[in-house]
């Protein structure tokens, strides 16, 4: 009974001044130099401005609001400093400098617009455009191009280029690297983004350059694809249209298109993303920066899984008839009948089962209507070890990423238990491979030996591992104790095995032992999976579906689950099943009644990632057909069954969800969690043993595409996990 | 004199009565037709539409069709045949039965009235593919 609201009170008094103090000290810890070197000043275009040692010219024009033309530099790569796009003047120097590789000088008084500066980019700009072909009104890029638009800005007004003997351009030939990524390798200005990215970021060594001089060329060695869950950035990286988004290819050009701002519910970190569409339709999803989540990434699911909300959807209410077969029916029709059976079953045999991506507030709508009937039975396909009955939910630091996705890259110490962060949080694992590039981070790992992108200690899969360094038998238990910011990430897959007690009690009191420099620095670390699990279990549900099974309900809600918890097998056989989602998959072959809802980019809803940080969708597109909004269907649903729910709208649903758990609707706020004593004590009861080897859901590449209805929906990455088992096949 | 004060008119309503065989008969061709005038008959066609000349009449107004009976208020120009078309619309003062030199090919198209507005109208349908695919309960049981 610790949601009470005195035990809410408490937690909220608390947090204004916690969050503080956090918020500095790691930050401090990880960044803040022994002590602050001074500053220097240098003069952009006659205004001063104070800058720390080692910035560069390119920084320092930035931090006066003064942009410099560049196609190679970009803040989050390695410079590389070979476009020479940024030359800038510098006073007193013979020669112009590239801005995005020189750190200033004292005094340096720097010319971004002189004659000088504007003659070397005319100059730089009429090379890169010699060779640049001309193919503006058929290429993709057309409209968001970093080359259109600097020619526009900083390039020469009369062309110089005279072809009379029709010699032609130089021209590449063009490179297949994969069912995502569209190469036109004439367009390529040789910027190296996407090699910097692919080495940096992704982790991957594919991409380089051969030749040189007029002969250079980007691309991948070998006739082979770009294998990796992050191959869509290098999209948005190009400044040119070289690389393009293969299914968008001539589809649309950004003028036309409307951008909502969105949040992604593939995985579970909630990455931003902006939802393109025209004319009721989603054509693309594009990052959105955010520091705290996806930086400006996006994986490669959430990118172009998109056309999965065109397939397999649930367009009509349906029934089954008694032959066995579904019949569309109208709304009036599928409520009623699904209202008779809710009230012709006994009170407590009505169940609820949520999937993976439900948002908070149909989960809030299905829980208020179920325990107004007077049923319990509410629970997550996916399990999590409780001690008994629902204890070891009840406080959140027991399933969050309670370090935050941020602060993963500056711990020093990483110990990954049962989870592939590549494949079920990619996002998650560049913070990880960034900590390990850039600050000395060390991990290791427990589980079936995968390729992370970056080089880990590799400590076996023997679950017996686990509890050496549970008990401090293992040398890797001392290197964890004597870490400053040691960090343990448990997937959430672990957990919802069987013997999942077994690994929660034996690391969480483990991460309760040590001591790490920062008293405010969070050891204890789940990864969840599934977008909807953290809200479901903030609002209450139980996890797993065994209990609510095991109580042999009459009738089954299947809130979009279709991860195959709730099968043929297992399902009561008098049981009438009501399926409310958006695509036919698994559970939708179950249902009785079928009732269709919006998927992501078609409702707006609250999601709460795997951090603990409520974010909301934004309509995109109206659901198609005769969908509608989960929770306008749940409340249509109360009214006839004659249990209203007390809310009409979505501001006052907010106020419920405000009411049962207050920062579902604190939207982009971290709620800071504690209580980790208690938390592992309510977990912690009987002793339970492993069983079994560690084990990850998610080995290699062809299992990251395909993971839940609308992915498996999606024709794209249906083509994407034929590309790499037929790249594995043949090399 | 008669022609003056036209009086003349009032015998030719008589005539136009008379032709059509009774008060009752013209005014439900006046009903049916907006007009109760009678003339030559010249000919039928194959649907049982019946063509007249009244030369009296000035030019533009002297031929006329009534529609077959069956037809009621039903009709429409479409549903004279090719055949009689050029005599309706003066091309030709010769109706097809007295004009031996008419080509018959075996490639012409019988005649078909214009069915807009009608159940047999035609409909184009649409080549674009749905924005949104539904899911098809049977298939995905096949699988």
């Amino acid at each position: 009974m610790l949601r009470a609201p005195m035990f809410r009170a408490l937690v909220l008094a608390q947090l204004p001044s916690r969050a503080g103090i956090l918020f500095t000290t790691s930050r401090m810890q990880s960044n803040a130099p022994a002590k602050a070197p001074e500053k220097i000043e240098v003069f952009i275009d006659d205004q001063p401005v104070m800058v720390a040692p080692g910035t560069t010219v390119l920084q320092a024009a930035a931090q006066v609001g003064v942009e410099i033309p560049r196609f190679c530099y970009h803040e989050r790569l390695a410079v590389a400093g070979n476009c020479r796009m940024c030359l800038v003047e510098v006073e007193k120097s013979p020669k112009p400098v590239a801005a995005c590789a020189m750190p200033v000088m004292k005094g340096w008084r720097i010319k971004t617009n002189s004659d000088m500066t504007r003659k070397a980019r005319e100059g730089v700009m009429e090379f890169l455009l010699s060779n640049h072909p001309l193919d503006c009104p058929i290429c993709d890029q057309g409209g968001e191009c970093d080359l259109q638009d600097q020619a526009m800005a900083f390039g020469s007004d009369r062309s110089r280029f005279t072809d009379i003997n029709h010699a032609g351009k130089r021209a590449v030939e063009d490179k297949d690297i994969g069912p995502l990524v569209k190469t036109i390798m004439t367009r390529c200005i040789h910027c190296t983004r996407c090699i910097r990215f692919a080495s940096e970021v992704a982790g991957v060594d594919d991409l380089g350059t051969t030749g040189r001089g007029n002969e250079m060329q980007v691309g991948m060695y070998v006739e082979k694809l770009f294998l990796t869950e992050l191959s869509g950035n290098v999209i948005d990286l190009c400044p040119v249209g070289a690389l393009t988004n293969k299914p968008y290819s001539f589809v649309a050009r950004p003028w036309e298109i409307r951008k909502v701002d969105s949040i992604d519910v593939l995985d579970a970190l909630g990455s931003n993303i902006v939802v393109s569409t025209r004319t009721g339709e989603v054509l693309r999803i594009l990052p959105r920066e955010n520091e705290d989540i996806n930086e400006e990434w996006l994986s490669d699911k959430s990118r172009f899984a998109c056309d999965g909300l065109k397939r397999q959807r649930l367009i009509t209410p349906m029934l089954r008839k008694p032959d066995g077969e579904f019949e569309a029916v109208e709304w009036e029709s599928a409520l009623i009948t699904a209202a008779q059976a809710i009230r012709n079953a006994p009170k407590d045999k009505i169940a609820a089962v949520a999937g993976s991506l439900v948002d908070a507030e149909q989960l809030v709508a299905v829980k208020d209507l179920l325990n107004r009937l007077g049923s319990e039975l509410l629970c997550t396909e996916q399990k999590f070890p409780t001690a008994d009955g629902t204890s070891g939910t009840d406080l959140r630091s027991n399933y969050l990423l309670n370090s935050s996705i941020a602060s993963c890259e500056d711990a020093d110490l990483v110990l990954l238990v049962g989870t592939n962060p590549r494949y079920e949080a990619p996002l998650l694992n560049t913070r990880l491979r960034k900590g390990y590039v850039h600050k000395e981070q060390d991990i290791a790992y427990i589980g079936p030996e995968v390729d992370l992108s970056y080089r880990y200690e590799y400590l076996g899969n023997r679950s017996l591992t686990i509890e050496d360094i549970a008990k401090g038998k293992h040398p890797f238990a001392q290197r964890l104790k004597q870490a400053k910011r040691p960090l343990i990430i448990v997937g959430a897959n672990a957990l919802a095995r069987n013997d999942g007690k077994a690994y929660i009690a034996a690391l969480q009191s483990f991460a309760r032992q040590l001591k790490p420099e920062d008293k405010n620095w969070k050891v204890w670390n789940v990864l969840q999976t599934n977008a909807s699990q953290v809200a479901a279990l903030d609002v209450g549900y139980k996890p797993g579906v065994e209990e609510v099974l095991a109580a042999q309900p009459k009738v089954l809600f299947l809130l979009g689950a279709d991860g195959n918890a709730v099968n043929k097998e297992n399902i009561p056989k008098d049981c009438f099943v009501i399926y409310q989602g958006h695509h036919g998959d698994q559970g939708a072959q179950l249902a009785h009644a079928i009732l269709p809802g919006a998927a992501y980019t078609e409702k707006q809803g609250t999601y709460v990632n795997t951090e603990g940080r409520a974010q909301q969708t934004l309509v995109a597109v109206s659901p198609p057909g005769m969908a509608r909004e989960d929770w306008k269907i749940i409340r249509a649903l109360s009214e006839v069954v004659g249990t209203v729910l007390p809310y009409d709208t979505l501001d006052e649903l907010r106020n419920r969800m405000e009411d049962i758990a207050p920062h579902l609707v604190r939207y982009g706020h971290l709620e800071e969690n504690n209580f980790y004593a208690q938390a592992e004590q309510l977990i912690k009861t009987q002793a339970s043993s492993f069983q079994g080897d560690v084990d990850v859901n998610q080995k290699s590449l062809e299992d990251f595409f395909m993971t839940d209805s609308i992915t498996r929906a999606s024709p794209t990455m249906a083509k994407c996990v034929a590309a790499v088992k037929k790249a594995q096949a043949t090399g | 004199m008669a022609r003056y004060f036209g009086i003349d008119k009032i015998g030719k309503l008589f005539s136009y009565i008379q032709q059509n065989g009774g008060i009752r008969n013209t005014l439900w061709k006046m009903y049916r037709m907006d007009e109760g005038k009678a003339g030559t008959l010249i000919g039928t066609d194959k649907y049982g539409n019946k063509y007249y000349e009244d030369p009296t009449q000035f030019y533009g107004r002297n031929r006329w069709v009534e529609y077959v009976e069956h037809r009621n208020l039903e009709y429409d120009g479409s549903q004279i045949p090719a055949e009689w078309f050029g005599w309706m619309h003066y091309k030709t003062d010769l109706p097809p039965h007295r004009d031996g030199n008419r080509k018959h090919y075996k490639w012409m198209a019988d005649h078909s009235e214009n069915l807009s507005g009608t159940t047999d109208s035609y409909m184009p349908y649409s080549t674009t593919r749905p924005k949104v695919e539904a899911w098809d309960p049977k298939k995905s049981t096949a699988q």
